[in-house]
């Protein structure tokens, strides 16, 4: 890519978080949160006080300590203990990490999966389409947590599995906006000039229909991103998710959840906060470009 | 013959729109949508108020009715009827001027009446609305003002809803609408342009007549030269929300003063004469020595024999079939009825015909972009449809350009102009990627654009422009055969004028052939050598320009050639 394609491309990427950010200080904290989160996930095993996975360094006699215990090691416990001794904020740190990356992992893959298939079924029409489009009924004609149980109940658990499992949640809303859009686009005459030009079905659809289609499903896919870290805790705190050897937010949640009700609230509630407050900044970003791209939803000024 | 009672009178009206601050520090300028503009109408006179887009007509109109958008100011101005100023009046007294006073006809009929209304309960809502009539009474009247406003059948359209009438029958309810309170003015914002020609005729001729006959003011906001001709006493021309020059109209059609003017009038394409080329004021020769010019006429081998058509069309015929489904059996749908014709080498073949006639279909057909169901196409001599060759079917089809109608969605808006131009080119291998960009700008050059523009995204472009990149990229091709779909229709006639011309110029220079589609008989004439009149997918009538326009044979042919508003009538 030529360097000048680079620097138009980021000009307008700086003009775009101007244009939506500037002006809505709630929208840029939650752009900010949404960054320290990611942050703090790459960062985990580096600024994490501990390894709460490596066996050596955990003492069962810390166990159940409240936040702001001093630990066997020396080092305080900011946010207490789990019951084998897990110093709850390096497990919430490196939870964030495998949280993050199966719901990015998924949502990626099935909306370029969902992108593909949408823009295939508006370029192809047919019995391509049909067949495509029907599988999206056949898809969102299930609840989505159940049809995800069910396809774990199939595969077994594991973080590959529950990956594939939102992919599947994820492609088939992606591909009903992409076709809707790209078929508008369709009956362009752009499109018609590029036949002209004895240009090959791929050529269209990834030079023409795709650039042109995308929008709307780029809008949606922050909003894809919170529903898909909320499915997956959903799953890992049911049991079929994650396995216990790594835990994401849900099945930390899940791990205190015994403990609760005898006063040991911090091993539930600081990842469920941490939970809700990753969701709430993904969702104010959200909502705040949905607001940009839809001139209806505009503040009047 | 003027009417001493004046009825509405604008006086210095400025309306401005404020830009938003630019982020960079530059000091946004308002955008003045008018400036300084004095209309006088008098009671039962019909007032043109033309120009080309972006003049400000249409903010005259909403302007006098107080439905400017609220982003909107007034800087300075009256606007007095009848001695009140309306710019000063309350929202209340804007009310029951409305519709009781002022009638409006907009632009499209069918997105002006309420889709789920009959057309009686509109008419009569309104005529409740502004007289006091009401029950029996209305319905009694609504009819009476269908049938003045010529609708057949009156009683009986009552129960109907929109769609179920054709558009010239919805701008007719609306003008009953418009009437119904025995208003003194009318202001009409382009109430034909969206109708075909001969429907267009008698929507005119019902407008005048109750103009007449109510001694109704009408306010006619077009851009249409030949509809102002034919309805109004007196003209305003407008440019860029600036006053041009007003005059009774046929002192300002046949002597206009003003530069602009003048310019407006010689791009009008003329019905009666066909001219060489449109005369401009800004007349740039297409001629320059242009490197983009070697590489068009550098074409393979010419093979071509001057006897053989370059474009043979026999017998061709398109069906059109809506699927069966659950509640209606398929339906076929014709659009192309056995129509032939042949193109000869450098020849302009026009197809005229008015909305659904089928005449871009067969251009469709042609380029294969629409399966032929019946009948052949054959290009210099070779059936595309049983040629298997892959790399001769190629050469052959890509020789086969387009010139699209709407310039505003023929080019890819995420590639740059000259990506257009290019891109397919680059992928066939025809030209080699470090000259596609050299090209672009060379072709730019040809078509009458800054070549170094060639960087720049589609939408940097006026329509117009976009129009001439447009052909920029059917030119990279090095094509024998160009179809033009209503090239112009979607343009200004000023940049129409332009445009014409450099299509002339580019057909002599590489010796194109086209075949030249277009709703308007006007830009026909002036572009091409035979035509072919269609209806209904039918052609009705074939033959040489003059034969065609000055002895036409077939009923319709001079069914639409009277339809077709003269400028020359007024003398």
């Amino acid at each position: 890519m030529p360097m000048s394609t680079i620097k138009r491309m980021s000009n307008i990427l700086w003009h775009q978080y101007k244009t939506i950010f500037a002006h809505y200080p709630l929208a840029l904290m939650g752009l900010v949160g949404v960054g320290l989160f990611i942050l703090v996930a790459l960062l985990a095993p580096w600024i994490a006080p501990q390894n709460p996975y490596d066996l050596m360094t955990l003492d069962i006699m810390d166990g159940l300590l409240p936040p702001m215990s001093k630990l066997g090691t020396g080092t305080t416990a900011w946010l207490g203990t789990d019951a084998v001794g897990r110093d709850i904020l390096s497990t919430v740190m490196y939870g964030l990490r495998i949280s993050l990356f199966v719901a990015f992992s998924a949502v990626i893959v099935g909306t370029i999966l969902g992108v593909l298939l949408g823009l295939l079924a508006a370029l192809k029409g047919g019995w391509v389409e049909t067949i495509i489009m029907r599988a999206v009924d056949l898809k969102v004609s299930f609840p989505g947590i159940l049809l995800a149980l069910m396809l774990l109940a199939i595969f077994g658990t594991g973080v590959d599995k529950v990956i594939y499992a939102l992919i599947i949640g994820t492609w088939a809303s992606k591909a009903r906006l992409t076709r809707s859009s790209a078929l508008s686009e369709m009956q362009k005459e752009y499109i018609d000039a590029a036949r002209l030009a004895g240009l090959a079905n791929w050529r269209i659809m990834l030079r023409f229909l795709l650039p042109n289609s995308i929008a709307p499903v780029l809008v949606m896919l922050p909003m894809s991103l919170s529903g898909a870290i909320g499915a997956e805790a959903t799953l890992s705190f049911l049991g079929v998710g994650v396995p216990i050897t790594e835990p994401s937010l849900g099945l930390l949640i899940a791990n205190g959840n015994d403990y609760l009700l005898s006063g040991k609230w911090w091993i539930s509630i600081v990842p469920g906060l941490v939970l809700v407050t990753l969701v709430l900044c993904i969702n104010v970003v959200a909502d705040r470009i949905r607001e940009h791209n839809n001139p209806f939803l505009q503040p009047r000024g | 013959m003027m009417n001493s009672s004046t009825l509405l009178e604008i006086n210095n009206l400025s309306v401005s729109y404020p830009l938003a601050k630019q982020e960079d520090g530059d000091d946004a300028v308002d955008f003045f949508a008018l400036k300084n503009i004095s209309i006088t109408v008098n009671a039962g006179q019909i007032v043109g108020v033309v120009g080309e887009s972006g003049a400000g007509k249409s903010t005259i109109g909403k302007a006098i009715l107080g439905l400017l958008d609220p982003r909107a100011v007034v800087n300075s101005g009256q606007i007095l009827m009848q001695n009140k100023d309306l710019l000063a009046s309350t929202e209340s007294a804007l009310e029951t001027l409305r519709g009781r006073q002022i009638g409006y006809i907009y632009q499209n009929p069918m997105t002006a009446l309420n889709p789920v209304l009959t057309i009686g309960e509109q008419v009569i809502e309104a005529i409740e609305a502004n007289t006091d009539m009401a029950g029996a009474k209305a319905k009694a009247y609504a009819i009476k003002l269908l049938q003045q406003a010529d609708v057949s059948m009156a009683e009986d359209r009552l129960s109907k809803y929109p769609h179920q009438l054709s558009g010239g029958l919805c701008q007719r309810i609306v003008f009953a609408i418009a009437i119904a309170a025995k208003p003194q003015l009318i202001i009409a914002d382009e109430p034909t342009t969206a109708l075909d020609v001969t429907v267009q005729k008698s929507v005119l001729e019902t407008l005048l007549k109750l103009s007449r006959r109510n001694n109704v003011a009408v306010i006619l906001i077009t851009h249409d030269m030949g509809v102002v001709a034919e309805m109004c006493e007196y003209l305003y021309v407008l440019r860029h929300g600036q006053h041009v020059e007003q005059a009774p109209t046929a002192t300002l059609i046949n002597h206009p003063k003003h530069a602009y003017s003048q310019a407006l009038m010689a791009s009008v394409p003329r019905i009666e004469k066909r001219i060489e080329r449109f005369v401009l004021p800004q007349a740039e020769q297409a001629t320059i020595a242009n490197a983009a010019l070697e590489y068009l006429l550098d074409k393979q081998v010419d093979t071509d024999v001057a006897e053989v058509p370059v474009l043979e069309v026999k017998r061709l015929a398109k069906i059109f079939t809506t699927p069966a489904s659950l509640f209606k059996p398929k339906q076929d749908f014709c659009a192309v009825k056995d129509v032939s014709f042949q193109v000869h080498k450098g020849e302009t073949v026009g197809i005229v015909g008015e909305s659904g006639s089928g005449k871009s279909t067969i251009g469709r057909l042609i380029l294969g972009l629409h399966e032929i169901t019946e009948g052949q196409v054959i290009y210099r001599g070779q059936n595309l449809a049983t040629l298997t060759d892959p790399k001769d079917r190629r050469d052959l089809c890509l020789s086969m350009q387009c010139i699209f109608q709407d310039p505003y969605s023929s080019l890819n808006p995420r590639m740059t102009a000259g990506e257009n131009i290019t891109y397919g080119l680059k992928v066939h291998g025809l030209i080699g990627a470090h000259q596609a960009k050299r090209l672009a700008q060379d072709l730019m050059q040809l078509v009458g654009l800054q070549p170094l523009d060639s960087d720049k995204m589609p939408n940097a472009f006026s329509g117009g422009e976009r129009q001439r990149i447009g052909i920029a990229r059917a030119l990279g091709y090095k094509p024998d055969f160009i179809f033009c779909d209503e090239p112009t229709s979607a343009l200004d006639v000023s940049v129409q004028a332009e445009l014409l011309n450099l299509l002339k110029d580019l057909q002599q220079q590489l010796d194109l052939t086209l075949l030249f589609v277009s709703h308007d008989l006007a830009v026909i004439r002036q572009m091409c050598d035979r035509v072919i009149v269609m209806k209904d997918g039918e052609a009705l009538e074939q033959g040489d320009n003059d034969a065609i326009f000055e002895q036409p044979q077939h009923p319709y042919t001079k069914q639409l050639l009277s339809s077709m508003p003269r400028l020359t009538q007024l003398q």
